[in-house]
C-alpha cells in the first residue's frame, strides 16, 4: 500500500503563518520497514460472539455421549448434513456443507488454548490479545503485526485504512503499543457526509502532560484519522457494487459492505465482522437455528458475490468465538460456557479438509469440558504466514513465541488484480442463442488455470467448470444447457487473474 | 477587516478548505439532505448493541495518593467543576458557582442526600399482566408495540430527571448502578420489570450494597435476564451465578469453577412471570411447586463451606470475600474517577465500604472527598457517556423544555452506543475509548449542534435556544473582561474539562466578533440581531473540538 504522511495534510495555518502540526504526535520516525507486505490478500475475520456451540455447529454423529448428553438439543445423524463417517454439518448450513464439497471450506477442530478461561470478557481478551491465558497484554495480536509494516502509524500511514471492523469497540484486537490500527465503519457515506461537515481541522496545543491530556492526544488522533480515511472508504464502497442480494441481517449487512469496499479497491487486508447471539444458555434449539442459517447465507452470499466479480481468490474468511460450549445442556435447554470449538474457514486457496478431530467427550478437564487440539495463535499465525506470506519471524513477533502452522491454507502466492492482457480474449458464443448446446472460443496469453461460470442476469452462480491449466493460445470449451431453463445467462471466464464476460441465450 | 483578522480566519479553516469550512459553520448545518440520509439509514440499518470488551490500561501518571486530609485540597472553581463534572450530568456555571461559595464538604452533602421517588413515567408500572392466552394474535402485536412506546417513554422520562437534576447524585448514581447490573429491556421483555429495577436503584443507590444486590438478585428482571427463572436441579443453569460472581461482586479469576457450578445449584427455583417472583423477602425463601421441586435442596460445598446452600447463603458468602468490596470500588472508581485503576486507592476504598458493612454512602463520601479524586491530573480525563453529554448540554443551554420529536433521546442514544435499558451485555457499557470512534465522533458532533439548529437526524424542531438571557446569565460585571470575552471564557469553562488554552481562546472570540471588537458585543441586544448568530456559530464550533469530548 501507498503511504502517506498525515501529518503534511494535518498542518493547518496558524495566526503568525507558521505551520504546525495538528497533533503532537512526537513518534519517533523508525527507520526502515520490518515487513515486506507485498500480498494485496485479504482475510475476513467473523466474531460468533457470546460463544458458539461447535458441537451443535460440526456435529459428531457417531459419539453415544454426545447424544446422552443432550437429550433435547442433539442433532440426530439424520438431520446432520455429512461430512465423513464422524462429522456433520448442522443442518442450517447447507450452504457451508456445498462449500466443503466443493473444496473451497476447511475445518479446524479444537481451537482454544490452554488453561481456559469461562468468562466471556477475558476469553475474549485473550483471543484479541493472542495472550497466554495467564498473560495480560496491553497490545492486540493484529495491532502488533500491523505495526512491525508501519512501525510509525499514525504520523506515517497508508493511504487505506490498515484495518476495519464493524459496529463494535473493540479496540484491543487492533492495538499497537501507541495507537489503534481499527477504523470503526458503520455507513461509509452517512459517516463521509458527517465527518467532513464536521470535522475541524487544526487545534494546535499541545495537550496538558495529564490523564487529561492523553485523552485529548487519544480523541484528536480518532478524529483526524476519521477524518483522513473517510473519504477513502466512501469513496470505495460507492465506487464497487454487490453482485447479489445478502440476508436482510446486521451479519448480512456488514458482510455486503465489505464485499463493496473490497470491489470497490479498498487495500484494507483485515476486516473484523460480529455475529451476536451464540451465548445460549436457555432454549438454544431455535436461537442457534438462526444464527447459523444467518451465518450460512451471509457468508455464502458474500463469496458468491465475490466470485461473481473476481475477486474471492483474495480473500479468505475466518470464524473465531471466544469459547465453545459444555457437551452436555443444562436444565432450561441451553448449553453452558466450554472450551475448544472449531473454526470455519473459507475460501479458494484452502486445503478443503478436516484438521485434528472430533474431541472425545470421555477424556475432559477438570471442570467437564473439552481439551483443545489447536492452540487459536496457530490458526492466527498460519494466516500471519501462508495467507499473507509473511516472514515467521514476523508471527514470533506478534506472538512472543513460535507456533506450528495448521496447513490448510494452500502455498501462499500473491495475486495482483492486472488489467486484462490484449490478448486474452473471447469469441462471441456459436451458436447464440442455442439449444442445447453452444461453443465457447476463447485465447490465452499463457498457460493457466481456467474457471467457466454461468450467471444467471442478477449475477447469482449457477454453475461453476473449473477446467484446470489450458495452454496458452485458442482453447474452446462446449457449453450443454440441457439441465438450465431457458433464458439469458451471463458466461464468464477467469482465467490468469482476469474475468471475461458475455451474454447468452437459451431458448428451448 | 484588518489583515490579523483574515489570517486569523485562515487558520480556524486550515487555509484552502475555508469556503466550504465556513458555509458548514452556519448554523443551517447539518442540511435537510443529511439528515434524511441519516434517517433513512437508521430505518435501513438499526443499531447493533454488540460492543466487544477489553480492558485496557495506559501509562502511569503519578497523581496523589490517598491522603484524606481536606486542607491539601486547593478548593476552587476549577475543583468545584470537577467534582460536578464527575456527579451530575453536566453544571451549569451557577451550580458550579454555588458549590464553590458553600464549600466541599457541604456540596459532597448535598449530592449525597437521598431524594425521593419521582414521579414514575406511567401509570403502567403498576400495571398487571395481561391475560396473553384469550387475546387475539392482533391484541398482543398491540400490547407488545405499547410496551415498546412504553420503553421510550422511560427512556425520555429518565433524560428529563437528569435535564431536571439538582446538585445530588442520584441519577448519575442510578445510571451507574444501570451499568453495573446491566439488564436488558430486549430480553426482560416487560416494562414494568425494568421499571421496578430503576426503583431499587434510586432506593438503595446510595443505601447498603447488600440489600441492593438482594434486590437486584431475586428481583423480576434479573431473574430473566440471566437465566435464573426455570434453571432446575440436576441441570442448573450457570449463567447467573458466573456473572453474579465475575461482574456484581468478585472479579474474574476470584472463584472456581467448582464456585461456579455450586452457586448455580442453589440459585435454583427462583422464578417468575415478569412482574411477580416465586421469593419472599421475609423467609428469603422460594414458594410453590418451583421451589420444593425446581430448587435443589442438597448440600453444596461454596468456597470452602459446605450447606444446603440457597441463594442467599451464596450472596452472604461472597459478601464475606474480601474481594467483594474491592471488585465493587472497581467498577466504582472506573465510572467517577478514570478508567486506569489505581489499586492502592481501591483498597483504601474498600476498607471504607467493609469497615461501614456496605454501605455506599460513606465509600462514596470518602471518594469525593479525598484528595486522589481531586488531582488535577484526572480533570478533563472522563470521556463523556453519550447521555450525561446530551443531557447536561440541554441543561447548560437551558433547553429542558425544548419540544424534541418523539424518541429523540432514544435515537440518540442508540446512534452515539448508549440506548439506556440496552446495554451491549451483562457487564454494562465498556465506556472509556470505547465511545469514541469514527461512527460516534461525526454523531456527536451532529447531535450536539441540532441543540442549536433545530435540525437532527431524528427530526426537526423548533429551538427555543435563548441566547441573550445565556449570556445575561454567564456575565457578572464583577469579574474581568467585556462580556463577550466573559461569555466565551465561562461557555469554554462549563463545556471543557481541560482549561481554555490562549490559541482557542482567540479562535472562538474571533468566531463571536465576526470582525467587530469585543466591546460592540452587546448582551441585551434583542433576540433578532444577527450578533447571536455567531454565537450559536460559535457553540457549534465548541461541539465539534475535541476537547468537547472531555469532562
Amino acid at each position: 500500500m501507498k503511504r502517506r504522511e498525515f501529518i503534511k495534510s494535518a498542518f493547518a495555518l496558524s495566526a503568525f503563518g507558521t505551520q504546525i502540526p495538528i497533533m503532537a504526535l512526537g513518534r519517533k520516525n523508525k527507520l526502515g520497514r520490518s515487513v515486506e507486505w507485498e500480498s494485496d490478500r485479504i482475510v475476513v475475520l467473523i466474531k460468533l460472539n457470546g460463544g458458539n456451540d461447535g458441537l451443535n455447529t460440526i456435529i459428531p454423529v457417531q459419539n453415544d455421549i454426545y447424544y446422552n448428553a443432550r437429550p433435547t438439543l442433539a442433532i440426530s445423524q439424520n438431520q446432520a448434513l455429512g461430512i465423513d463417517d464422524y462429522n456433520g454439518f448442522h443442518p442450517s448450513l447447507s450452504a457451508f456443507h456445498s462449500l466443503f464439497q466443493n473444496e473451497q471450506m476447511s475445518l479446524i477442530h479444537g481451537v482454544g488454548y490452554h488453561q481456559p478461561n469461562l468468562s466471556h470478557f477475558r476469553s475474549s481478551d485473550i483471543w484479541v490479545t493472542g495472550s497466554d491465558a495467564n498473560e495480560y497484554l496491553q497490545t492486540g495480536w493484529i495491532g502488533r503485526l500491523l505495526e512491525q509494516e508501519y512501525p510509525d502509524f499514525p504520523s506515517n500511514a497508508p493511504d487505506h485504512p490498515l484495518a476495519i471492523q464493524f459496529n463494535s469497540a473493540n479496540l484491543l484486537e487492533f492495538k499497537t503499543s501507541e495507537s489503534n490500527t481499527g477504523m470503526m465503519v458503520f455507513d461509509p457515506e452517512t459517516m463521509y457526509y458527517l465527518i467532513n461537515g464536521n470535522y475541524i481541522p487544526g487545534e494546535n496545543d499541545p495537550a496538558l502532560d495529564t490523564y487529561g491530556g492523553l485523552e485529548l492526544d487519544f480523541i484528536r488522533e480518532v478524529d483526524l484519522l476519521s477524518f483522513e480515511y473517510a473519504e477513502v472508504i466512501n469513496e470505495t464502497a460507492a465506487g464497487g457494487s454487490n453482485s447479489i442480494e445478502y440476508p436482510e441481517t446486521n451479519l448480512g449487512y456488514q458482510m455486503a459492505l465489505t464485499a463493496q469496499m473490497i470491489s470497490g479497491g479498498l487495500q484494507t487486508p483485515i476486516y473484523r465482522i460480529y455475529q451476536s447471539g451464540y451465548d445460549t444458555h436457555v432454549d438454544q434449539g431455535n436461537t442457534h437455528n438462526n444464527l447459523l442459517s444467518d451465518l450460512n447465507n451471509s457468508i455464502s452470499a458474500f463469496m458468491q458475490d465475490l466470485e461473481n466479480q473476481g475477486l474471492m481468490d483474495k480473500v479468505m474468511i475466518v470464524t473465531t468465538s471466544e469459547f465453545g460450549r459444555r457437551y452436555f445442556e443444562n436444565g432450561s435447554t441451553g448449553t453452558d460456557h466450554g472450551t475448544a470449538a472449531p473454526t470455519m474457514v473459507f475460501g479458494n486457496h484452502l486445503v478443503p479438509d478436516l484438521f485434528g478431530e472430533q474431541p472425545s467427550l470421555s477424556s475432559l478437564d477438570q471442570n467437564n469440558n473439552l481439551f483443545i487440539q489447536h492452540d487459536f495463535r496457530q490458526l492466527y499465525s498460519s494466516i500471519i504466514t501462508d495467507w499473507f506470506g509473511l516472514d515467521q519471524n514476523i508471527a514470533n513477533t506478534v506472538f512472543g513465541q513460535e507456533f506450528e502452522s495448521i496447513p490448510f491454507i494452500q502455498t501462499p502466492l500473491s495475486i495482483k488484480q492486472t488489467p486484462i492482457p490484449a490478448n486474452f480474449t473471447m469469441e462471441p458464443a456459436f451458436p447464440n442463442p442455442f439449444n442445447p448446446t453452444t461453443i465457447l472460443s476463447y485465447t490465452l496469453p499463457k498457460n493457466g488455470n481456467v474457471t467457466i461460470r454461468i450467471l444467471d442476469l442478477r449475477g447469482r452462480k449457477i454453475k461453476t467448470f473449473r477446467l484446470g491449466i489450458k495452454n496458452a493460445g485458442k482453447n474452446k470449451f462446449i457449453l450443454n444447457g440441457t439441465q438450465l431453463a431457458s433464458g439469458t445467462y451471463i458466461i464468464q471466464i477467469d482465467a490468469i487473474g482476469s474475468l471475461l464476460n458475455q451474454k447468452i441465450t437459451l431458448l428451448k | 477587516m484588518s489583515n490579523s483578522r483574515i489570517s486569523r480566519r485562515q487558520f480556524i479553516s486550515g487555509g484552502k478548505k475555508s469556503k466550504t469550512y465556513l458555509d458548514r459553520l452556519n448554523p443551517n448545518w447539518p442540511t435537510k439532505e443529511v439528515a434524511k440520509l441519516i434517517r433513512a439509514n437508521f430505518e435501513k440499518n438499526p443499531i447493533s448493541h454488540s460492543i466487544q470488551k477489553t480492558e485496557k490500561t495506559l501509562p502511569i501518571i503519578h497523581v496523589k495518593n490517598r491522603t484524606n486530609s481536606l486542607q491539601e485540597i486547593d478548593w476552587n472553581l476549577d475543583a468545584a467543576k470537577h467534582l460536578l463534572n464527575r456527579t451530575l450530568s453536566g453544571p451549569s456555571y451557577d451550580e458550579i458557582n454555588t458549590s464553590f461559595t458553600s464549600g466541599l464538604e457541604s456540596t459532597v452533602q448535598s449530592l449525597l442526600e437521598e431524594q425521593s421517588l419521582p414521579e414514575p413515567p406511567g401509570i403502567w408500572v403498576n400495571e398487571d399482566l395481561p391475560n396473553w392466552n384469550s387475546l387475539s394474535t392482533a391484541e398482543r402485536n398491540e400490547i407488545i408495540q405499547s410496551y415498546y412506546n412504553r420503553m421510550n417513554q422511560f427512556r425520555r422520562w429518565w433524560c428529563e430527571r437528569m435535564m431536571n437534576e439538582s446538585i445530588n447524585i442520584t441519577e448519575t448514581m442510578t445510571l451507574f448502578w444501570h451499568h453495573y447490573f446491566a439488564t436488558g429491556y430486549s430480553k426482560v421483555f416487560y416494562p414494568q420489570a425494568m421499571y421496578h429495577q430503576q426503583q431499587v436503584f434510586r432506593t438503595h443507590g446510595l443505601g447498603n450494597f447488600k440489600s441492593l444486590l438482594r434486590q437486584i438478585t431475586f428481583g423480576p428482571a434479573m431473574i430473566i435476564w440471566l437465566d435464573t427463572g426455570g434453571s432446575k436441579k440436576h441441570a442448573p443453569n450457570e449463567n447467573f451465578a458466573r456473572e453474579l460472581m465475575e461482574l456484581f461482586t468478585l472479579g474474574v479469576n476470584n472463584y472456581s469453577q467448582d464456585d461456579v457450578v455450586a452457586a448455580s445449584r442453589a440459585f435454583t427455583g427462583y422464578v417468575t412471570d415478569g412482574i411477580q417472583t416465586n421469593y419472599d423477602f421475609e423467609t428469603m425463601e422460594g414458594w410453590g411447586y418451583w421451589w420444593t421441586d425446581w430448587h435443589d435442596f442438597d448440600e453444596k460445598t461454596f468456597f470452602g463451606q459446605t450447606g444446603n446452600w440457597t441463594g442467599d447463603d451464596i450472596l452472604n458468602i461472597i459478601l464475606e470475600q474480601d474481594e467483594c468490596a474491592k471488585q465493587i470500588c472497581r467498577r466504582i472508581y472506573k465510572w467517577f474517577v478514570y478508567d486506569n485503576v489505581d489499586e492502592s486507592f481501591i483498597s483504601e476504598m474498600a476498607d471504607v465500604l467493609r469497615s461501614n458493612d456496605y454501605e455506599i454512602k460513606p465509600m462514596m463520601e470518602f471518594l469525593l472527598l479525598s484528595e486522589h479524586f481531586h488531582d488535577p491530573n484526572f480533570r478533563g480525563a472522563a470521556i463523556q457517556n453519550p447521555n450525561q453529554m446530551m443531557t447536561g448540554t440541554i441543561k447548560r443551554l437551558n433547553l429542558q423544555n425544548q419540544n424534541f420529536p418523539t424518541n429523540f433521546f432514544p435515537n440518540l442514544q442508540d446512534s452515539m452506543g448508549m440506548l439506556l435499558f440496552e446495554p451491549p451485555d451483562v457487564s454494562g457499557w465498556l465506556g472509556y475509548h470505547s465511545w469514541i470512534n469514527s461512527n460516534t465522533i461525526p454523531m456527536r458532533k451532529i447531535v450536539l449542534s441540532s441543540l442549536i439548529t433545530g435540525e437532527s437526524p431524528f427530526g426537526n424542531f423548533g429551538t427555543y435556544l435563548n441566547l441573550q438571557t445565556l449570556s445575561q446569565s454567564l456575565y457578572n460585571p464583577n469579574d474581568d473582561g467585556y462580556p463577550s470575552e466573559q461569555v466565551v471564557r465561562k461557555l469554554a469553562f462549563i463545556f471543557f474539562g481541560l482549561p481554555l488554552t490562549e490559541a482557542m481562546e482567540q479562535q472562538l472570540q474571533d468566531i463571536l466578533l465576526n470582525g467587530a471588537e469585543p466591546y460592540d458585543w452587546n448582551i441585551n441586544l434583542p433576540s433578532y440581531n444577527s450578533q447571536w448568530n455567531r454565537m450559536k456559530d460559535m457553540l457549534i464550533h465548541m461541539f465539534r473540538l475535541p476537547e468537547f469530548q472531555l469532562s
